[in-house]
């Protein structure tokens, strides 16, 4: 996957959030990450570590959480984790199950430090 | 200090999802069914398409457009053929729905029964991106080893038809249809699977009939009145 731009794409979300809230410094993002997003936590870290700074003070926190693929089956409704890419339902051994967590990059909330004002966002 | 902590839960890539959708849209409800079609480099996408626009020729209206990271050569194979319009990355390994839409615009928009958009030839990156097709097909060369459904899950879970090509060396390699077989349906148990051999013209019948049943079945969604959908 292209971690770069998708944490240009997230730091842009964050900026409008931050003006959208009346400004203030950015103290904390916190990310959950499929693992069938097809990012790499390491390498969406380091490209954050990297390209947060010039956009947020630094001290801008990002927190990632990692979180299972999780399916419902669609002729038992069973739920279950998916473990090994093996997408049959445990249950029924059906094989139309639908995802219904862990293939997406999602933004869970902002955490922002009001009392230093507007200047936390600086582009 | 006074902090805040505003909950958003949103998928980052939701602006991207919503243009996809509206891309599928646009072209499912004039009638043309949208195939992604990826592969690793050297699997036989361009091969199978020559032979795809031969079956269809003066029956079905078809268009292709052509990802690599450089030259037209594919686009100069398939412009005997069909409307072709190649799309080059410039190095990047995939190919994202802007450049879809600038290759159609280029071909003046053209409304067609099938419009194939051949990927960059890569297993692992054009998994992550939806370019609005209706049908993701995965073709897999029987050169390239029976083991690969397994190491790259995320693209033969996402297809919707695996294709098995270069099936006239099947004598001389050591790969085995029913494994490989075995290993997708356990991602996509869901998967159509598909063999053939471009070159000969095996397979290529049942391929383009496939085609068929899927333009009929994916697209009916978009003749339905307002109220059923």
């Amino acid at each position: 996957m292209h971690e770069r731009s998708l944490v240009q794409n997230l730091l842009h979300q964050v900026e409008q959030i931050v003006v959208e809230q009346g400004g203030g410094q950015v103290a904390e993002i916190y990310v959950q990450l499929g693992d069938l997003s097809g990012v790499e936590p390491l390498l969406f870290q380091m490209a954050f570590d990297d390209m947060a700074p010039a956009v947020f003070s630094a001290g801008c926190q990002l927190t990632l959480e990692v979180v299972p693929v999780t399916a419902i089956c669609s002729e038992c409704d069973h739920q279950f984790e998916i473990v090994d890419f093996q997408f049959r339902c445990p249950a029924c051994q059906a094989g139309s199950v639908q995802v219904i967590q862990g293939d997406e990059v999602k933004l869970i909330s902002v955490t922002i430090d009001s009392n230093h004002s507007v200047e936390g966002v600086s582009s | 200090m006074n902090q805040r902590t505003i909950i958003i839960q949103r998928n980052v890539q939701a602006d991207q999802k919503a243009d996809t959708a509206a891309a599928r849209e646009r072209l499912g409800r004039r009638g043309t069914l949208v195939v992604n079609l990826l592969s690793s480099p050297g699997a036989g996408k361009t091969t199978l398409l020559q032979a795809t626009a031969r079956h269809f020729a003066g029956r079905r209206s078809m268009a292709v457009l052509v990802g690599d990271l450089e030259t037209d050569r594919d686009a100069q194979r398939l412009a005997p053929l069909v409307p072709v319009a190649q799309l080059t990355t410039g190095g990047a390994c995939h190919l994202e729905l802007p450049l879809v839409q600038r290759g159609l615009n280029a071909l003046g928009d053209p409304v067609v029964d099938f419009l194939f958009i051949e990927n960059v030839g890569n297993l692992v990156c054009p998994a992550s991106h939806d370019l609005g097709e209706h049908l993701r097909v995965v073709l897999i060369s029987t050169t390239e080893g029976d083991d690969k459904p397994g190491k790259y899950p995320k693209m033969f879970r996402t297809s919707q038809a695996m294709v098995i090509s270069k099936l006239d060396l099947l004598p001389h390699v050591p790969f085995s249809v029913d494994a490989v077989t075995e290993d997708a349906l356990r991602i996509q148990p869901e998967l159509e699977v598909l063999t053939n051999c471009a070159l000969d013209g095996t397979g290529i019948a049942r391929w383009c009939e496939f085609l068929e049943q899927q333009h009929q079945q994916r697209l009916a969604m978009y003749h339905e009145p307002e109220g059923n959908r």
